[in-house]
């Protein structure tokens, strides 16, 4: 730190030496060179015409005249120099940071703090968004800037929120009644007169552990969020009826006024994060509240040790795995001691042995320590014993449902297609390692057009980097797909390359640009080119819907990309990645936060890309997925390919 | 956002006339009596930073929102990103496309604060600290205050009075980038070029002379070179991506002011209540339209 503000100091001065030699330099080039001392050069004075006139340029030039303006100069440069010079004594990022918690220029402080945390993941979605754009043949400056700003936009939302939930720019904090964590009686949800979810009366107690359940749309986040108060005071949400949280009524109260008894854990952690290091991020809410920073930092410290997680307390908040990133969520919210805690999808990115730890948390929670937690979930497997109610949300009514058993639903349909018999591509030698890191070791297997493959394996076993190995290989001779050896394709045959392999990132967002999804289609057939038997990306899509009627198809086509649900947009950037007709189509977790349905609708769309002439390859941590659609499972494990035996159809 | 102008608007808009009259220090000195004439520039260089704390001031309370302070924080880390990769690039500055379109997202207050924020942030990260830069967080702040500022379009279809917003967005980016650029020249050049030069600024000469001199130093630090880059930059940039950005940014709307009436718990339109709890406890109100939802 103190190096490169000494480093500020140096630009600082050389910015300084520069002003000297150009205010030396006007001197000499209009007419001002002449003065005492030995003559230099004799330029002629070439007088201006026009309106400039009186101005005339060159002239003698003499050491007397160029020493006269630099001398003049050095008040302004000494003052450059002195303006850096504070910069090196004050620390201004520490004055930020404190400037940030209060005082009059909290807001702008806390922007700046913000901005610059805010840089790494600025970054990182360049870099991403680079290789997305690089997937779909794209050039365009929008297809690069549009994504990255969707995405600092999606931070924002989800920053304010969790800001909010925190106690953010608070009036005042009312004492929870401890008792009445919940209550609903006959409520009403919506937005702009039409309502999601009606007569909705709850009873939630201290001490209990509460699922709500439901298919994607259904109004999870609402009525969890109907709790928290962003429903109502962050995304302009209408209620009717009375929702009391820990006493304080929800309409008149806003989130930032219950934070020290409300805590929330939003579904986008990452995306939530406040502060850059685990600890900031943990005594946030304290922070803000204006606590001692000595109290802050041992409250810290003790949720920490709580949640099992101390060694991360110094951590990069930046370099957290999904299961890390989860738990320090967790323990932002439980900093405060909540008597309501609110999560909202916990478990949708973790693998088997995350999840267990996470529910774990939150029975102790709830079943030891008296809080009140409210989860949403579709995956009901992992909550067998813990949860002590269950609210089913279904046609805008909120059902008490029985408790699930702890059987997950099993997926009746058999794999579909089998595959040819030539094979379309080959994979030979691939290895992929980051320095010392060796990621994917020497894998080798075949794929065939028709047939759809599950790469299965746990979080961090390489799947993501395999399928980014294969659709943008760098060694020849590894990737060899319809006798094309993909690697030693240049850039230039970009077209070539996307006929052969395509991939569908796992953040399949970063591929969108447009503000249409017509617009998108038709971006994608042009880069596709005149492609022989194209059927043009729109078809593509309405058919991986369903959709029939024009009318339906001409409402979905006029609709920001954005707008679409989950399940939707994926169905529209494998349409998209599918329009030059690739002999291999990649999908990197195509089942992550999408509900049943919207997974059915994704795997009927990879069976119709396959027997529209692909050979399909899923990633995926998702076994019932895998079991449904995929006609062979390869599993990787340390970077190498297992087969399992009671799968292997083929 | 706010119909009426508030006692903020005046604030900040006398504000914005003191601190062009200290970016126009130059021009307006002449109306100095002879012995003050001389501290004219060191008021004009101690005046405008404490304009800056002052706008700040007056801003913070209104900007005390968490999705607020949220949304200007992360676009100043976009411009900053945008100014700091510009340098890099042969100061192709397309700092403005952020500042012009956020502004005109956002309103006129977002856009000011943004352009200081912004400036402020790449000159703490690149080290480009200096008597300058309380100007340039004023001038880019008035680069997107007067996005801000522009007329709403109400003409023709949505799609045609899209085009136009455009059009106007991108002719004011190439009038803001060179007025940008000359009042930057205008407060720097009696420093830069000092005195005893032909194009030198000369306190009590006649206006004329000095605007000559003016013209002549503005042109060849930046009208034809600079500005002229920034105004392609920012007129290309707008063209290019202005429809998506705006349509990107104003899907994250903006929170209503801090300072408006609580929300009330009637529903906005007509939202009529068809199911009633069936608890005992709940009020006894028959069901009283359709459900908005099974609306064709």
């Amino acid at each position: 730190m103190r190096r490169a503000r000494l480093a500020t100091l140096r630009t600082a001065v050389l910015v300084a030496a520069g002003f000297v030699a150009l205010r030396v330099v006007y001197r000499l080039v209009f007419g001002g060179g002449d003065g005492d001392g030995i003559l230099l050069v004799a330029l002629p004075r070439v007088p201006l015409a026009g309106p400039f006139a009186p101005i005339v340029l060159f002239g003698p030039i003499t050491t007397g005249g160029i020493v006269s303006a630099a001398l003049g100069a050095l008040p302004f440069a000494a003052l450059i120099v002195a303006i850096a010079l504070v910069g090196v004594v004050v620390d201004l990022r520490l004055l930020l940071t404190r400037g940030a918690v209060r005082g009059p220029i909290r807001s702008v402080a806390r922007t700046l703090v913000i901005a610059w945390s805010t840089f790494p993941a600025l970054r990182d979605s360049v870099l991403r968004v680079r290789v997305a754009r690089e997937l779909r043949g794209e050039r365009s400056l929008a297809s690069l800037i549009v994504p990255v700003l969707e995405q600092t936009v999606e931070r924002a939302i989800a920053l304010g929120a969790s800001m909010e939930v925190r106690g953010f720019a608070a009036a005042r904090r009312p004492e929870p009644d401890c008792e009445h964590p919940v209550i609903m009686t006959d409520a009403a949800l919506g937005f702009d007169g039409s309502w999601l979810l009606e007569a909705v009366d709850l009873d939630l107690a201290p001490g209990t552990l509460t699922l709500v359940t439901g298919p994607t749309g259904s109004g999870k986040s609402t009525l969890l969020h109907a709790m928290s108060g962003l429903f109502q005071h962050h995304v302009g949400g209408a209620q009717d009826g009375a929702i009391t949280v820990g006493g304080a009524d929800r309409i008149s109260t806003p989130p930032r006024e219950t934070a020290g008894f409300v805590g929330v854990v939003s579904q986008s952690v990452r995306l939530s994060f406040v502060a850059a290091t685990v600890e900031e991020e943990l005594g946030f809410a304290l922070a803000i509240r204006g606590v001692a920073p000595s109290i802050v930092r041992a409250r810290s410290v003790e949720v920490a040790a709580e949640l099992g997680i101390p060694q991360l307390l110094d951590r990069d908040i930046a370099v957290l795995s999904a299961g890390e990133a989860c738990l320090v969520a967790l323990g932002a919210a439980l900093v405060c001691r909540p008597v309501l805690l609110i999560v909202d999808e916990p478990l949708a990115d973790l693998d088997t042995a995350a999840r267990e730890r996470v529910v774990g948390v939150l029975d102790r929670l709830a079943h030891e320590a008296g809080v009140c937690v409210v989860v949403a979930e579709h995956a009901l497997a992992e909550w067998g014993e813990v949860a002590d109610a269950r609210l089913e949300l279904a046609e805008g009514e909120v059902r008490q449902a029985d408790c699930p058993a702890g059987a997950p639903h099993r997926a009746a349909s058999t794999p579909a297609v089998a595959g040819g018999l030539e094979p379309t591509a080959r994979i030979v030698g691939l290895t992929v390692a980051y320095g010392q890191n060796v990621v994917v070791d020497d894998v080798g297997f075949d794929l065939r057009v028709g047939e759809v493959v599950a790469l299965t394996g746990p979080n961090g076993a390489g799947k993501s980097s395999l399928l980014q190995a294969v659709a943008r290989p760098t060694g020849c001779e590894t990737v060899v797909i319809g006798g094309v050896d993909v690697g030693a394709v240049r850039r230039r045959t970009r077209r070539t390359r996307r006929q052969a392999v395509a991939l569908v990132p796992e953040a399949f967002d970063d591929l969108l640009f447009a503000t249409t999804v017509a617009t998108e289609c038709r971006r994608a057939d042009r880069g596709a080119g005149s492609g022989a038997a194209a059927p043009g990306t729109a078809r593509t899509f309405l058919a991986f819907l369903g959709i029939t009627d024009p009318a339906d198809a001409r409402r979905l086509l006029d609709r920001h990309p954005r707008d679409l649900s989950a399940g939707q947009r994926l169905c529209l950037v494998i349409a998209i990645q599918s329009s030059a007709r690739p002999q291999v189509l990649l999908i990197d977790e195509p089942t992550r936060g999408l509900d049943a349905a919207a997974r059915a609708l994704v795997g009927e769309a990879l069976l119709r890309a396959a027997a529209d002439g692909a050979a399909v390859m899923v990633a995926t941590h998702d076994r019932d997925f895998a079991a449904r659609f995929a006609s062979r499972t390869l599993e990787l494990s340390a970077g190498r390919i297992r087969v399992p035996a009671q799968t292997d159809a083929s | 956002m706010i119909r009426r102008p508030s006692w903020t608007s005046w604030l900040l808009g006398a504000t914005s006339v003191v601190a062009f009259a200290g970016f126009a220090w130059p021009l307006l000195a002449d109306a100095v009596p002879g012995e003050a004439r001389t501290a004219v520039p060191y008021v004009a260089l101690a005046l405008v930073p404490a304009l800056v704390v002052a706008v700040a001031l007056t801003l913070d309370r209104e900007m005390y929102t968490a999705r607020t302070v949220a949304l200007l924080g992360v676009l100043t880390a976009v411009g900053t990103a945008v100014r700091i990769a510009g340098t890099g690039v042969g100061g192709v500055e397309a700092v403005f496309v952020v500042l012009i379109l956020a502004g005109r997202a956002y309103g006129a207050r977002f856009g000011l604060l943004l352009g200081m924020t912004t400036i402020a942030l790449s000159s703490l990260l690149w080290g480009g600290i200096g008597p300058w830069t309380p100007f340039q967080a004023f001038a880019c702040g008035w680069v997107g205050a007067g996005a801000g500022l522009l007329p709403r379009i109400r003409v023709g279809s949505p799609k045609a009075a899209g085009r136009l917003e455009i059009a106007m967005l991108a002719a004011y980016g190439v009038v803001a980038a060179y007025a940008f650029g000359l009042i930057m020249n205008l407060w720097f050049w009696p420093f830069a070029v000092g005195y005893g030069t032909g194009i030198s600024y000369v306190s009590g000469a006649p206006l004329p002379q000095n605007l000559a001199s003016f013209g002549i130093y503005s042109l060849i630090t930046s009208t034809l070179t600079w500005d002229t880059v920034r105004a392609v930059t920012s007129l290309v940039g707008i063209v290019l991506v202005g429809p998506a950005v705006l349509t990107a940014l104003r899907r994250a709307k903006l929170p209503a002011p801090r300072m408006a009436t609580p929300r009330s718990s009637a529903p906005r339109g007509d939202g009529k209540r068809t199911r009633r709890s069936t608890a005992p406890d709940a009020a006894a109100v028959p069901p009283t339209a359709r459900h908005p939802s099974e609306k064709v």
